[in-house]
């Protein structure tokens, strides 16, 4: 790795384990390995969203180049999200594509994605399945944000609702994460989830 | 009489030549200087006048300036503004003048000296005295003074004229024109020996005694204060009367800062200046001491002023390295890289590493990586700029530095620069004149839609791309005297300014 990336890296790993969002468990950056190439992050589902009381995790990678490219980042965490991809986690955000500044820093990262949670960009998706339920059935989508919030993140919420159609996929011989997916994406119509994951 | 004849140096105006007494006194009555026609190539040739062959005319000569009070000896010195009253006064010397060598106890005549050899607590001699004193100093001080070297052949010289003249303090050069000699002494030390009086021993042991009795008193009121000074009084004022004149110039060492002879160095010691603590300050030359002062205050608020430059870089730190950029390792890194537009901090080499990156589009680029406000181009610098006014003035003086580079588009008018006059190079033909060489190139290319783009070339767009082969180039350049620094090259890395 190249030494500036390193140092910065280094110096960075410092800023954010004494910043003030760590104290307020906003945040949070751990080392993968000692090469500081890898890190693991966490955020905070920020208030009054449907993410609101879980955590999630962050795979964070360094290139070489960096600070002059971003680092590449996806989430690890299953999350409900139109500019995240339910399946692989992968992030849409411009800051760490083609807005990226030198200046920016793990933390200002975190922060942004932080920010990208409670304030979605449904015109420019990662997951059109969810950018679609997001612009055409806001409250579905909210109600099962949450409910992955809860089931992925440790979030407080509880479906009954939900619960018991998952329950029905998952009897039938499917995996409730798929099972999930298949409810999720079909704004929890059983019939047509059910159709989908058998056919 | 002179034994060199008429091979000596000096004139022999009476004893070498025919003129008689009273062609001499006739010149001289009608108050010109006295120089017969057929000696004129001698007088010409001959400074002073051979004091060995010269004693009967000075006889003579007296004799007519006192029938003639009004009639000037100007025939005596080159420097012939004389006061005819004085004149009379100038008779003194009629009896065997006592030996000043004798006094200071060093005569090589011994018992053979024309002069008296007699210890006398003679007015003449008592006002004499501290210069005497003085005067053997000098001496001395002319063989070992610092700057002696080249004053050693002209210095014993004038010495001894000057000694001449102690001799007989009522003597016949009249005190102006005494004083415009000593002056020009001063001056111009190279022309010690030109402007040196003649030399004359003999010349008052000879004088006829013509009214002795008032010459002593007048002498020593009048004229004692300036027609003894010693070349010691001349080259050391403090030493003399204490009002040293504002021509006389300070003893370089000290002025530099240590005088190897401190107090007993026969140059003048100035005040001591509290800026630069060196004593440099003349006593009684007000311009130069304002000037000094001047410079050290300017010299000052130039220290000052990097020292605050040096206290608002110490802990920046670069916005993209995260280093303090002070203290970036290897030296050639402790550079600021200040954009014009936004007040964000970086290192030269950092931020220009940004404004290369491929990957992104030119519009991120060209932005603050903080603010994302876009600033054309990096000014290179050894220090921060926090005010409007410095980084005005550090950016002026980048531009400034590079106009003066000649365009390697342009090449002094073989060549074309796209970026005409938003060009930062010098734009000029071989013998100097400058060219506007209009706006940038536009180009036009019709897009997908039809519609016409109009392009310009700008050279900032080029600049961070050549940046890299430029950093070598602007080491070299004496670039802008404070702040930006072009001169932190690794050669000197020693405090610029």
């Amino acid at each position: 790795m190249a030494n500036i990336a390193a140092q910065r890296i280094k110096r960075e790993f410092k800023e954010v384990i004494k910043s003030e969002e760590v104290a307020k468990c906003a945040i949070k950056v751990e080392l993968v390995s000692d090469s500081y190439t890898e890190l693991k992050g966490e955020i905070a589902g920020p208030p009054d969203t449907p993410y609101e009381g879980g955590n999630f995790v962050l795979e964070i990678k360094v290139p070489e180049t960096y600070p002059f490219n971003p680092p590449k980042v996806r989430f690890l965490t299953k999350i409900w999200h139109p500019n995240i991809s339910s399946v692989t986690g992968a992030i849409c955000l411009d800051i760490l594509k083609d807005q990226w500044a030198a200046a920016m820093t793990l933390r200002t990262v975190l922060l942004s994605l932080q920010a990208l949670l409670s304030a979605a960009e449904p015109d420019d998706p990662q997951d059109a399945v969810v950018a679609k339920q997001y612009k055409d059935a806001p409250d579905m989508f909210r109600l099962t944000a949450r409910y992955w919030t809860a089931a992925y993140a440790g979030g407080p919420y509880s479906n009954p609702d939900f619960d018991s159609k998952i329950r029905r996929l998952t009897d039938m011989g499917i995996e409730s994460h798929d099972a999930r997916v298949a409810l999720s994406s079909f704004n929890w119509d059983l019939e047509r989830a059910t159709e989908q994951l058998f056919s | 009489m002179c034994r060199e004849g008429d091979r000596c140096r000096y004139l022999h105006e009476e004893g070498s030549s025919s003129s008689s007494d009273e062609d001499q006194t006739k010149i001289l009555t009608e108050g010109k200087v006295s120089k017969t026609p057929k000696k004129q190539t001698d007088l010409d040739n001959k400074i002073g006048r051979c004091s060995a062959s010269s004693s009967n005319s000075d006889a003579n000569r007296t004799n007519v300036n006192e029938e003639h009070p009004t009639s000037a000896p100007t025939d005596e010195m080159d420097l012939s503004s004389t006061s005819s009253s004085n004149s009379t006064d100038s008779q003194a010397g009629v009896e065997p003048v006592i030996c000043q060598y004798f006094q200071q106890g060093c005569c090589m005549f011994g018992d053979n000296c024309f002069n008296k050899h007699e210890v006398l607590a003679n007015t003449d001699h008592s006002s004499c005295k501290s210069s005497d004193v003085l005067q053997s100093t000098s001496v001395k001080s002319s063989i070992i003074a610092p700057s002696a070297s080249e004053k050693d052949a002209s210095a014993p010289q004038v010495q001894l004229a000057k000694t001449s003249r102690q001799h007989s303090p009522p003597t016949v050069l009249p005190s102006s024109s005494l004083e415009i000699n000593e002056l020009k002494t001063v001056e111009s030390k190279t022309r010690l020996r030109v402007n040196a009086p003649e030399f004359i021993p003999g010349k008052f042991a000879c004088a006829p005694p013509a009214d002795p009795a008032p010459a002593p008193d007048h002498v020593n009121d009048t004229k004692e204060a300036s027609s003894s000074k010693t070349w010691a009084q001349v080259v050391n004022c403090t030493a003399g009367n204490g009002v040293p004149s504002p021509n006389v110039s300070l003893c370089p060492y000290a002025e530099a800062g240590d005088c190897p002879y401190a107090e007993n160095c026969t140059y003048l010691h100035g005040d001591t200046c509290e800026f630069c603590g060196n004593s440099c300050l003349h006593p009684t030359n007000e311009e130069q001491r304002k000037s000094h002062t001047d410079e050290c205050i300017k010299q000052h608020e130039r220290e000052m002023e990097l020292a605050f430059a040096v206290a608002r870089s110490k802990d920046k730190q670069c916005g993209v390295c995260f280093e303090v950029v002070v203290d970036k390792n290897p030296a050639s890194e402790q550079r600021f890289g200040i954009l014009p537009n936004c007040n964000h901090c970086f290192c030269l080499a950092c931020i220009r590493k940004w404004r290369q990156a491929k990957q992104f589009e030119n519009k991120i680029i060209r932005a603050c990586p903080e603010c994302r406000v876009t600033s054309d181009f990096v000014c290179p610098s050894m220090y921060w700029v926090d005010t409007k006014e410095e980084k005005d003035k550090l950016i002026m003086a980048y531009k400034d530095a590079l106009s003066n580079k000649q365009c390697k588009y342009f090449k002094q008018g073989r060549g074309k620069c796209p970026f005409g006059n938003k060009c930062f190079y010098l734009h000029a033909y071989p013998d100097g004149t400058k060219v506007d060489t209009g706006p940038p190139i536009r180009r036009h290319r019709q897009n997908a839609d039809g519609e016409t783009d109009v392009l310009q070339l700008f050279l900032w767009d080029f600049l961070d791309e050549r940046d890299n082969r430029w950093l070598y180039s602007l080491d070299d350049l004496d670039l802008v005297a404070f702040l930006s620094g072009s001169d932190d090259s690794d050669a000197s890395e020693i405090d610029y300014f």
